[in-house]
């Protein structure tokens, strides 16, 4: 036996060879690391080291990384074997790999390890074999052969030697472009999941402008969705609509949306009665559904003319009504679809009025709060009451920001049925004065004329007075920075419902919200106290950029108690 | 709209000096005030603000009076509010200040301390 493990150090070379070595490593790794089409440069490397080791022929053979064999790709010499496969183990390459160990053979007529296959083939006579393994940190991936000394003689150890450390920078080139090609692989699947995405997000109804009681919408937790909603006009003039969730989640369950989707919607244009609707697209799903998936859904119609809504749900989570009198829930009366054939489904019929029904996935009530805790369905209660003076389209809006700020583990989605609310708010107040601090007496008078006729209390009156007062201050000195007499702001007072909408605009520098001094109250100093009190005295207040980035508008709001005092 | 007109006037009883603060302290005419209770420091070894009278008053107003409090602090003298009112109140309760001064109901009280 003459295969040796890894030598100990080349034996004895004189300068010269050490010199002619060190240089041609270092001109072979520059071209690999350089290299932009790395089989011509493997290729182009292979014939070097041939040279450099002045061997007859020189094979490259690397793993396939799905078939695990051995496989020829790269040679230089008399033979082409490009193509030849083997397995770990088998022969003196099989073996390099299989030990990770470097193979000397000095008579390969004689050495048992030698496949002599090729030679009686070809009538090439294999006679001396160095035959490295290509290593990395995960092992070996290949490995870098060199067969018959042109001169005739044997190699040596310190050939073995030479050709380990030019094996090495050829390994790092050949796992370097392997881990770009994982790295472009996944990147097209992103690519792919992002149109996905768009694709599924293009199946949801286009949010509609006209005065349209119903509003939907998705959060995917992932890319894609297994939630999904849909509304559409009847030929009746009834407006139908539906609400669904796929167990499970990911590419599968995406599928499963779209399909089911496009059924529900298919079924639903006969106006169908929602029972019977469910009844049809359930026979349908349980003669393809696979197991263990089944879905989970609402449909139902409104009628505007008379204000009826009725609907029927497939195992979806229960409908919530919210009006003057509270909540109502509505669970669901039959199993989620897919699962079992020849179910009938119950409906609920309801007069709307201007009560606001939420329909919402399982998503919302299984949200985290901070401690880890399902919020459950009193938490997406505490969202509604949180966001009540809302319209319905911001109200969603408030709630989904809401939500965000939440640990969501799964596809959310809401379907909101609600009329919208005439002309509501109304104008109580509408002034423009100079933005001058001498103005601000009869601004304040002007205000708390018009809070009293609200029959708001005094001292609520006085704290929403002086957060307006504040805010105009801040305007003058700040944003205007006392500059010019042409300088104006205007005030605008809304009431919508039990709150009230304080909104300023002025036509100073657009003030970056970010850099509005925040000091705490608990600090005594002079100076800075105008954002606190505002921050204090109204429910919430935001800085925009006035209409096409002129100017700033802000907006503070205050909701009343019943009995106009706030708080 | 009948308004009482702002005034700002000081009045030096021996050791103590009163600044009587009228009508709405604002941003319009704080500075004043602040400049009225600054000299009044200056010139006296205890102040009092007098705010009996004052209706309304907002941040600078109330900036005014902090470093009111905190030049004597400097100094080593004394520096009161006199019959605050109520509107006056509410705001020093916002900004949380109704115990960092010293409050006395009326001018006797804040002499006779």
């Amino acid at each position: 036996m003459n295969a040796a493990p890894r030598a100990a150090g080349p034996e004895a070379s004189d300068g010269l060879d050490d010199r002619r070595a060190l240089d041609f490593l270092a001109e072979l790794s520059q071209a690999l690391a350089l290299s932009i089409d790395l089989n011509k440069t493997l290729a182009m490397a292979l014939e070097r080291i041939a040279e450099f080791m002045q061997a007859e022929a020189a094979s490259m053979f690397l793993v396939d990384p799905v078939t695990r064999l051995i496989e020829c790709r790269f040679c230089v010499g008399p033979v082409d074997i490009v193509g030849l496969k083997v397995e770990a183990g088998q022969g003196i390459v099989g073996r390099a790999v299989a030990e990770n160990l470097t193979q000397i053979v000095r008579d390969a007529q004689t050495d048992e390890r030698v496949n002599v296959r090729v030679d009686a083939e070809t009538g090439f006579v294999t006679r001396s074999i160095i035959c490295v393994p290509l290593t990395t940190a995960e092992g070996p991936i290949g490995a870098l052969e060199v067969i018959n000394r042109r001169s005739g003689g044997l190699f040596e150890i310190s050939d073995a030697v030479l050709l380990e450390t030019v094996a090495a920078p050829a390994a790092l080139a050949v796992n370097n472009a392997r881990l770009a090609d994982n790295l472009v692989e996944q990147q097209r699947m992103k690519r792919e999941l992002e149109l996905a995405r768009r694709t599924q997000k293009s199946l949801l109804p286009k949010r509609r402008r006209d005065n349209f009681p119903l509003i939907g919408i998705n959060l995917p937790a992932h890319e894609v969705s297994g939630d999904f909603y849909d509304y559409f006009d009847l030929p009746d003039g009834r407006i139908a609509f539906v609400i669904g969730d796929i167990s499970g989640k990911g590419l599968d369950a995406a599928f499963l949306m779209v399909r089911t989707a496009s059924l529900l919607r298919w079924a639903g244009k006969e106006g169908l009665a929602p029972g019977r609707w469910l009844e049809r697209v359930n026979t349908e799903l349980c003669e393809t559904m696979r197991e263990g998936r089944f879905v989970c859904a609402l449909v139902g119609q409104y009628d505007r003319r008379d204000g009826n809504v009725v609907f029927a749900s497939a195992g979806f989570p229960p409908a919530l009504l919210q009006d003057d009198e509270g909540f109502r829930e509505f669970p669901a009366d039959g199993p989620p679809l897919g699962i079992m054939p020849d179910i009938s489904y119950g409906e609920t019929r309801l007069s709307l009025g201007t009560a606001a029904l939420y329909f919402f996935s399982d998503g919302i009530t299984d949200a985290r709060d901070s401690l880890r805790n399902r919020i459950g369905s009193a938490g997406m209660r505490e969202l509604v009451v949180r966001h009540l003076s809302l319209a319905p389209e911001p109200r969603l809006r408030a709630l989904i920001g809401d939500l965000k700020h939440l640990d969501l583990v799964d596809d959310t989605t809401v379907l909101l049925l609600q009329e919208p609310r005439g002309e509501t708010a109304q104008t109580l107040l509408n002034l423009q004065f100079p933005a001058e601090a001498a103005q601000m007496r009869s601004v304040r008078a002007r205000l708390r004329e018009t809070l009293d006729e609200q029959a708001i209390g005094p001292e609520m009156r006085d704290r929403l007075v002086l957060a307006v007062d504040e805010a105009c201050t801040n305007i003058i000195r700040h944003a205007y920075c006392e500059c010019s007499s042409d300088d104006t702001i205007s005030l605008l007072l809304k009431r919508e419902r039990d709150m009230l909408v304080f909104e300023l605009r002025d036509d100073a520098p657009t003030v970056d919200p970010g850099k509005i001094a925040m000091r705490d109250l608990d600090e005594c100093r002079p100076g800075g106290l105008g954002v606190p009190f505002i921050r204090a005295l109204m429910d919430d207040w935001k800085l925009q950029p006035g209409p096409g980035g002129c100017g700033n508008v802000l907006r503070m709001r205050k909701r009343l108690r019943a009995d106009g005092m706030g708080d | 709209m009948n308004q009482p007109s702002n005034e700002c006037v000081s009045e030096t009883l021996g050791d103590y000096t009163l600044v009587r603060l009228r009508g709405e302290v604002d941003l319009s005419w704080s500075q004043q005030v602040r400049r009225a209770i600054l000299d009044a420091l200056g010139a006296n070894t205890r102040v009092g603000v007098e705010l009996s009278e004052v209706s309304y008053i907002d941040s600078s107003g109330i900036a005014a009076l902090v470093e009111g409090l905190q030049s004597a602090k400097t100094k080593g003298k004394k520096f009161d509010l006199v019959a605050v009112s109520k509107a006056v109140m509410a705001v020093l309760q916002l900004a949380r200040l109704d115990r960092v001064f010293t409050i006395f109901p009326d001018l006797d009280a804040a002499r006779s301390t």
